[in-house]
């Protein structure tokens, strides 16, 4: 896994250029109009958590590509305080920060595939990829 | 750069046109609600159309703004939300409940008046 | 040495294809090739061993290959065809090449076997590869077709807009669903969309979330949608589940669903001029001749 490219998050004006980037990046894929929303949105609200939460991170961008089919795997690091509960934040509706509580559950339905490492103290990586539909 | 809201008769009439970040989004609020306080106006239409990304947080501005203008009496009509748009947001799961929609600028001028009752 | 089993086999192609072709016939009484013409069997199965050979001399040329399995697939004849026929082949030519042999020691045995399928795995290999590439070339063929009769979109008067439902509802296919209608609702300009489940077989959770889902996109992008169609069992079934389409405008038929767009709309259907009156019109033309 080499990343291609990857943003580094810590202003708030970040979060618009990281979702710029990936939607570039989903539209250059071939991913059609809603596809590229879906995966720009996703990746607004990763960058936000990294904003919000940890203060300071980054999204990485990559294609991937098996067999038969290619997609946008999309990676948010940071090392911030990590989660405590994970199975509360995938809660529909949970949110510590006043929000809609939309994050990661929504992430989680926009993408494909998602898969969450977290310690406390240390930091959250978020993983999730979209593939293109053929 | 500010959002230009325009004065139509009673109405207010607001195109978002560019990319939305969270600052421009607050500022749109308090301008918003300044404009309703200032001019007096009953109905307010924004027109997304150009707009092709809305996440959670700007759906809760977009939200909040349209209870906000609610409370000082006036009725709020979201028009041009792009398929792809709601779609995202469904799929979020936000689903802006107890906001009037419309397709287009004129559709929502229609509806506007039909709920003003004018 | 394996020159040499070359050459045997080269020389003996005769034979070879004699042997090969009693085995392969008798393969034909119990297999799924029954019904091709014995006629059209015996020159394919010619065609077939010349076509080996062909591979055997050149070392593994497979441009014949390609032709014979390309003809092959046209004739729609099953992969088992060619599959079973190597394997006979492979059967026979070690059989040959043994009987051939003087002095038939481990060494030998395995040096005649790595030969054989030195000149037939490429072959399978190539003719396989041609055929589920065949396959694949119709699922997506077949994919494609069914994604265009998907969910048509049919706009029946200004504003009004009817999607019929047909067929099971999977998640794959409720994403389709869902951006064609809004798109449609975008270019027909439409304000309400009557969505008709008439030809949906079952409604589970699944199926109305997606449908849920669906009406709650339509209204965010400023139109209304009804759902129509809704037979009593499919009422039974949503009710038993549990599922809450009390946000969800209803109707029993299509027919109740446009009457209550056409409201909607602000519109009603008149009759131009009314049965009765025509007869009464009629009555005074002829009471006046």
């Amino acid at each position: 896994m080499t990343p291609q490219s990857f943003v580094t998050v810590y202003k708030e004006w970040d979060i618009v250029g990281a979702r710029q980037i990936a939607r570039e990046m989903a539209k250059e894929l071939g991913f059609n109009v809603v596809d590229q929303a879906r995966i720009a949105t996703a990746v607004s609200e990763l960058a936000r958590n990294i904003y919000l939460y940890a203060k300071e991170g980054q999204i990485h961008y990559e294609v991937v590509e098996t067999m038969n089919k290619k997609g946008l795997c999309v990676r948010a690091v940071d090392t911030g305080p990590g989660i405590k509960d994970i199975s509360l934040v995938m809660q529909d509706g949970y949110s510590t920060s006043g929000g809609l509580g939309a994050g990661l559950p929504g992430v989680k339905r926009l993408m494909d595939e998602f898969d969450i490492q977290t310690k406390v103290g240390e930091g959250t990586t978020i993983t999730t990829t979209k593939w293109v539909r053929l | 750069m500010p959002i230009p809201i325009l004065k139509l008769h009673n109405y207010l009439l607001i195109s978002i046109q560019t990319e939305i970040d969270d600052q421009t989004a607050i500022e749109f609020q308090e301008d918003l609600l300044d404009k309703i306080h200032k001019t007096g106006a009953s109905g307010v239409v924004i027109d997304l159309t150009s707009v092709d990304i809305i996440d959670s947080f700007i759906a809760k501005v977009l939200g909040d703004v349209v209870a906000m203008s609610d409370l000082m009496g006036a009725k709020v009509v979201l028009t041009g939300i792009q398929p792809a748009v709601a779609m995202t947001l469904i799929e979020l799961g936000i689903h802006l409940q107890n906001i009037l929609t419309a397709l287009d600028l004129e559709q929502g001028l229609i509806k506007l008046h039909q709920e003003l009752g004018v | 040495m394996e020159s040499r089993f070359t050459r045997i086999v080269v020389e003996n192609s005769n034979t070879i294809v004699q042997m090969w072709i009693k085995e392969i016939d008798s393969l034909k009484e119990v297999n799924y090739t029954a019904t091709i013409s014995d006629s059209l069997y015996d020159s394919t199965n010619r065609e077939f061993a010349e076509v080996i050979f062909t591979s055997i001399r050149n070392q593994g040329s497979t441009n014949a290959v390609e032709e014979f399995s390309g003809k092959i697939i046209k004739l729609g004849w099953p992969l088992s065809y060619i599959t079973d026929g190597l394997q006979a082949f492979r059967r026979v030519t070690t059989d040959f090449i043994l009987s051939q042999s003087e002095k038939v020691d481990t060494d030998y045995f395995s040096n005649v076997l790595s030969s054989v399928n030195h000149w037939i795995e490429p072959i399978i290999r190539q003719l396989v590869n041609d055929y589920t590439g065949s396959w694949e070339n119709i699922l997506s063929l077949q994919r494609v077709a069914l994604q265009e009769l998907s969910a048509p979109l049919i706009p029946v008067i200004d504003g009004i807009t009817i999607m019929p439902l047909i067929g099971t509802i999977d998640t794959e296919r409720a994403k389709l669903i869902m951006e064609g209608l809004l798109q449609g609702v975008i270019k027909h300009n439409s304000e309400v969309v009557l969505i008709d489940i008439t030809g949906v077989p079952v409604v589970d959770t699944m199926v109305a979330h997606h449908l849920i889902q669906a009406a709650e996109a339509v209204r965010l992008i400023g139109a209304k949608c009804i759902l129509v169609g809704i037979r009593p069992e499919i009422a039974q079934t949503i009710v038993k589940l549990g599922i809450d389409l009390s946000d969800f405008a209803t109707k029993s038929s299509l027919k109740k669903g446009f009457t209550s767009a056409l409201e909607i709309t602000n519109r009603t259907i008149v009759d131009l001029e009314s049965k009765e009156e025509k007869v009464e019109k009629l009555i005074h033309l002829l009471q006046g001749e």
